[in-house]
């Protein structure tokens, strides 16, 4: 019989987890926004609103020291920063929209070489995803192949039905075990209906027609049409789940320091700047072209992936209102 | 081929022996693997590239552009341009670098056996292809005539000038040495006039030849029509790319040409290859 969790188990669960030593890092409120973040009780979840920023941060954190150096009596020694000591995490009331981009960046950080900062914390966290029941106008997941119910990268999943409560799904190894360790919480039974799912209010986009298209067109005016007016803040990047790119840069002095992945965005006219300052990318369309190249085109030849997950952070918060879902579909038109 | 660290990210350290200052602002750095096994189980092919470090300031790509076949150290060449390649510069021998690599393709050197090659560089591009070049000497009776075509702004300008006047001594390899109109001193011995005009004059035949081209875009630019003219087919054309990198594993996302990664993908292309390409390099 199917198995119910009702809000107050919810957090009951949460606090259970943290009394093991587990972290557990779900969407809260802090200050003005709701983010995901290490929660210090179950309460403290906050369900009704998509997080600002997307989960990503969770695996791939927007700064991370991935060695550090030191020069003592002129002898150079290098450490790795300790990967065992990365915590025990439970990500917890993860949309599916954001609950999917990590397992499809496990491609790229794991292709030919394993990233093991990326690795190692996919390896320790387990997700718990629930089913989106509102969406607003930027919504977009059911245009990309994804849906408000999607399971995809969830190891556990909550649908909230009606009468308050979650009917629970576990769908892998992860899942069932941490289900089974809290079984008391979960109950047989109780009332399964699902509540209504949200209905981003968009067509389903042809990926495939889209990626034929962007091959034969790296040259065209529409590049410029979109994105002259964009300010390269690289908003968008930072907010994405499924964006990648980093830099890696030294801190510290020549006595002492680390070296540090950061979050980089190709929308920054710096990203491919070479030392002589020739630039590749040397105005602002052609890096959009390569944000929409990347996630439609290149990822897919690649990985035979889509790099977006259709959250719509990117066009809620873009200070210039450039909207990637009408570019797709112009693109689609276009196709 | 190194030995596998968990952390891909981590260099090896290495220790500077020996530094050349090959023009006002180039410089070569001739560096030994500290960790005894890693300098035992170092190996690379002509081509392939590395991260190199200054610890505190960074991380700068650069080609090896020492032999696969002289062991025990490798070169890299730069020019101190940026806040790293200067720090570089600033290091004195006996001190420690870090080394990330070998990454990357590397030339099909066994599919040029039995065949002529033209070498052609400019400026601080010779470095890419000296590696192979002085493979190819090493191995010298695998291949047929070898031609080398090296030109830079100025004498001055001009890098492993010692190495310049050993190809010109030996009787097995043919150097051409050219510098722009202007750039020539008095006693100044080579040509003088861009590279792809004096390419064309020293007319290498295409038959049975490869052709290996390394410089800035321009001389690129102008050299490829050459290499046509005289009947080089694109395929044996072989050049590498530079785009700025970060990581040199595929992850960083800054170096693709399209939906070709120059630090997995390249470093080496053949012409055929580069012309199917979108233009973003």
């Amino acid at each position: 019989m199917a198995k119910t969790l009702s809000l107050d188990n919810l957090h009951r669960l949460v606090d259970a987890l943290l009394q093991e030593g587990v972290r557990v890092v779900g969407p809260k409120r802090t200050g003005t926004l709701t983010v995901y973040a290490p929660l210090t009780r179950g309460e403290e979840l906050e369900l009704n609103e998509l997080p600002r920023r997307s989960a990503k941060e969770t695996f791939f954190p927007p700064c991370e020291t991935i060695l550090s150096f030191e020069k003592r009596d002129g002898r150079t020694t290098v450490s790795d920063p300790d990967l065992d000591r990365l915590p025990e995490t439970v990500l917890i009331g993860v949309r599916p929209c954001d609950a999917a981009a990590p397992g499809i960046l496990d491609a790229v950080f794991s292709w030919d070489y394993d990233d093991p900062f990326f690795l190692e914390r996919r390896k320790r966290t387990t997700i718990i995803g629930i089913a989106c029941t509102s969406s607003d106008d930027a919504c977009f997941c059911t245009a990309v192949g994804l849906t408000p119910d999607a399971r995809q990268g969830s190891d556990l999943f909550l649908v909230p039905v009606e009468g308050g409560g979650f009917a629970v799904e576990a769908l892998d190894a992860k899942g069932s075990a941490l289900k089974e360790r809290h079984a008391a919480l979960f109950t047989a039974g109780g009332n399964t209906v699902p509540l209504p799912l949200a209905e981003p209010k968009v067509e389903p986009l042809d990926l495939e027609k889209i990626r034929a298209w962007l091959d034969g067109n790296f040259e065209h005016p529409l590049w410029k049409e979109i994105a002259d007016r964009c300010a390269g803040c690289g908003a968008c990047a930072f907010l994405c789940p499924a964006c990648h790119c980093f830099d890696i840069v030294d801190e510290g002095g020549e006595g002492s320091g680390c070296r540090r992945k950061h979050w980089d965005a190709c929308g920054f006219g710096k990203f491919t700047m070479h030392a002589s300052a020739h630039n590749p990318r040397d105005v602002q369309p052609q890096r959009y072209r390569n944000r929409i190249m990347h996630k439609f085109k290149y990822y897919r030849d690649k990985f035979g992936q889509t790099l977006c997950t259709g959250c719509g952070r990117c066009i809620r918060w873009c200070p210039v209102g450039i909207d990637i879902k009408a570019v797709l579909d112009e693109i689609n038109k276009k196709s | 081929m190194c030995i596998p660290d968990k952390n891909i990210y981590k260099p090896y350290l290495a220790t500077i022996e020996s530094v050349v200052d090959e023009t006002p602002d180039i410089r070569t750095l001739r560096l030994v693997f500290q960790d005894e096994a890693v300098r035992d189980s170092f190996t690379f092919r002509a081509g392939q590239f590395a991260e190199y470090s200054a610890f505190g300031f960074g991380e700068s790509t650069f080609c090896i552009a020492s032999a696969p076949t002289r062991s025990g150290y490798i070169e890299c060449c730069f020019r101190a341009v940026g806040r790293v390649t200067e720090a570089l510069r600033r290091l004195e021998v006996g001190e420690t670098v870090g080394v990330r690599g070998p990454y990357g393709n590397s030339f099909p050197i066994e599919q040029f056996f039995g065949r002529n090659l033209v070498f052609v560089a400019g400026g601080i591009a010779l470095p890419p292809l000296r590696t192979l070049i002085w493979q190819c000497l090493d191995w010298r009776d695998r291949f047929g005539d070898i031609t080398i075509v090296y030109g830079a702004r100025t004498e001055s300008d001009l890098v492993y000038k010692h190495e310049l006047a050993e190809w010109q001594g030996r009787g097995d390899v043919r150097l051409v040495k050219t510098v722009d109109p202007g750039g020539n001193g008095p006693n100044w011995d080579g040509q003088v006039g861009f590279v792809p005009t004096v390419l064309e004059q020293a007319a290498p035949s295409a038959e049975n030849t490869i052709a290996l081209v390394c410089g800035p875009p321009v001389m690129i630019k102008f050299t490829l029509p050459v290499l046509e003219k005289l009947g080089f087919a694109d395929e044996a054309i072989y050049t590498t790319l530079e785009n700025r990198m970060k990581c040199g594993l595929g992850k960083c996302g800054r170096c693709n040409v399209g939906n070709v990664y120059v630090c997995k993908d390249g470093p080496v292309f053949t012409a055929a290859q580069v012309k199917a390409m979108p233009q973003e390099f």
